[in-house]
């Protein structure tokens, strides 16, 4: 028998089911959200993207949201106007 | 207390091996722990009277509820004594709120440490200096509770440096980063009556934290002559957006400082007032984007948004004529600092 155990310090994050909605097959006439994480131009480079996928890929609108600060999940509001309002989200994390 | 212990177990040959082993799990901070023994880990919640199931934090971005045998566990790897594991639980419990914001200070590229400030009667009955070298080595209290917290952020969280915690440097506070106000010499409120405790009680504020910055003045003998030094220092920030600074005055500022019948308030509104740059500053030292125009040389911005941001804390040695600042992290929407009450919790 051993003489000493010790115990794990560790946790074991909680297992999230995650699962992807299908992506569409085009974005012709669908609506974009662009969501914002206040970091510095990351408003402008969404915008662009918008203006991007409207003009290249046929994107009918764009609405954006900013969220709180760039460390915190986008809040409820934004994913309740985003599941009303638009068919596709881009976000993402910028410096 | 009889509950059961549900972590996981190691069994080593000796003290050395189980050493070895917690380098080899990545569950140090590069130093030796001591091996966290079930007798050990089980002093540790006696002492604070808690359930090792009890929740003592959950991190929302991280699905993780940290238990009190998840804090116990790293407080004796970190060497701390059990009478250490209110405070370090009080700590916890801090940067679990959701003020504190956990996710950022945490992770961010702006490599924060936990600024920890304990005041008062455990503060003393448990040896934390207040005193000379203040932010350094040779205390076991100050080492090991805030070495504790960061044990915790590491193996229970998950807050690995190069992996979630992104701190492009970090600094030397990440090890442990505690300290006491010196309630006895202060002619100050202390901090935590400040902010909401009774005197008799003791707490914890935990302040998500950059590197102190010290500063110079054995010339001046008046109050508004030493702070003038530390604004002209802290007038000029690495960064922008802070939700607080610290303002640490140790014993010959705190002394001339109090001697002008200043108090913490004074200070904080003098502070506050002579730290602001213009926006024009900002503009040409490249901290804010943009041609300047004509309002920016008059349009002033000031360090935090109130004079209350500024945390004022009595501390370090009585002797040489140096005092700190220490920068927040973030912004007041990412991460405020947490006064918590540090609990006994013994029938």
């Amino acid at each position: 028998m051993s003489p000493l155990e010790i115990l794990d310090p560790t946790v074991e994050p909680k297992k999230q089911p995650l699962t992807y909605v299908p992506r569409p097959d085009s974005l012709k006439g669908k609506r974009i959200g662009l969501v914002e994480n206040t970091k510095f131009n990351s408003d402008r480079l969404l915008l662009k993207i918008g203006e991007i996928l409207k003009s290249e890929y046929g994107a009918a609108e764009t609405r954006m949201w900013r969220k709180h600060n760039s460390s915190v999940p986008a809040h409820d509001e934004i994913i309740d106007e985003a599941r009303r309002g638009v068919d596709v989200v881009v976000a993402g994390v910028g410096d | 207390m009889t509950t059961q212990l549900v972590s996981k177990r190691y069994a080593v040959e000796d003290p050395g091996q189980a050493i070895e082993l917690c380098f080899e799990k990545g569950w140090t901070d590069g130093l030796p722990v001591v091996p966290p023994t079930e007798s050990r880990v089980r002093a540790m919640l006696d002492l604070v009277g808690l359930a090792p199931e009890h929740q003592v934090a959950f991190i929302t971005n991280r699905q993780v509820a940290v238990t009190a045998e998840k804090v116990a566990i790293n407080a004796v790897m970190a060497g701390c004594r059990p009478e250490y594991m209110p405070v370090v639980v009080a700590a916890v419990e801090g940067i679990g709120d959701p003020r504190w914001g956990y996710h950022g200070p945490a992770t961010s590229t702006g490599g924060a440490g936990v600024l920890m400030i304990v005041n008062g009667p455990i503060s003393r009955s448990l040896g934390f200096n207040s005193g000379d070298n203040l932010f350094g080595p040779g205390w076991r209290s100050n080492a090991t509770v805030g070495r504790a917290v960061r044990l915790v952020m590491r193996n229970a969280i998950g807050t690995l440096p190069g992996k979630l915690d992104r701190g492009t440097l970090g600094h030397g506070g990440k090890y442990s980063y505690v300290i006491a106000e010196n309630e006895e010499e202060s002619p100050w409120t202390p901090l935590h009556v400040e902010r909401g405790c009774r005197p008799g009680d003791s707490a914890v504020t935990v302040m998500a934290a950059l590197a102190p910055h010290q500063f110079y003045n054995q010339l001046s003998s008046t109050a508004a002559g030493v702070l003038t030094t530390m604004c002209d220092a802290m007038k000029n920030p690495g960064m922008i957006g802070q939700p607080h600074y610290c303002v640490v005055l140790a014993g010959e500022h705190m002394r001339t400082i109090g001697a002008d019948g200043w108090s913490k308030s004074d200070i904080r509104k003098f502070v506050f007032e002579n730290t602001q740059n213009s926006v024009a500053h900002f503009k040409r030292t490249g901290r804010i984007a943009g041609a300047i125009k004509p309002d920016d040389e008059s349009t002033m911005r000031s360090l935090v948004l109130t004079s209350d941001d500024l945390l004022v804390v009595a501390a370090g040695g009585r002797a040489g004529s140096f005092s700190c600042y220490i920068p927040g992290w973030g912004s007041r929407t990412s991460s405020q600092a947490v006064t918590v009450t540090i609990k006994d919790r013994r029938g």
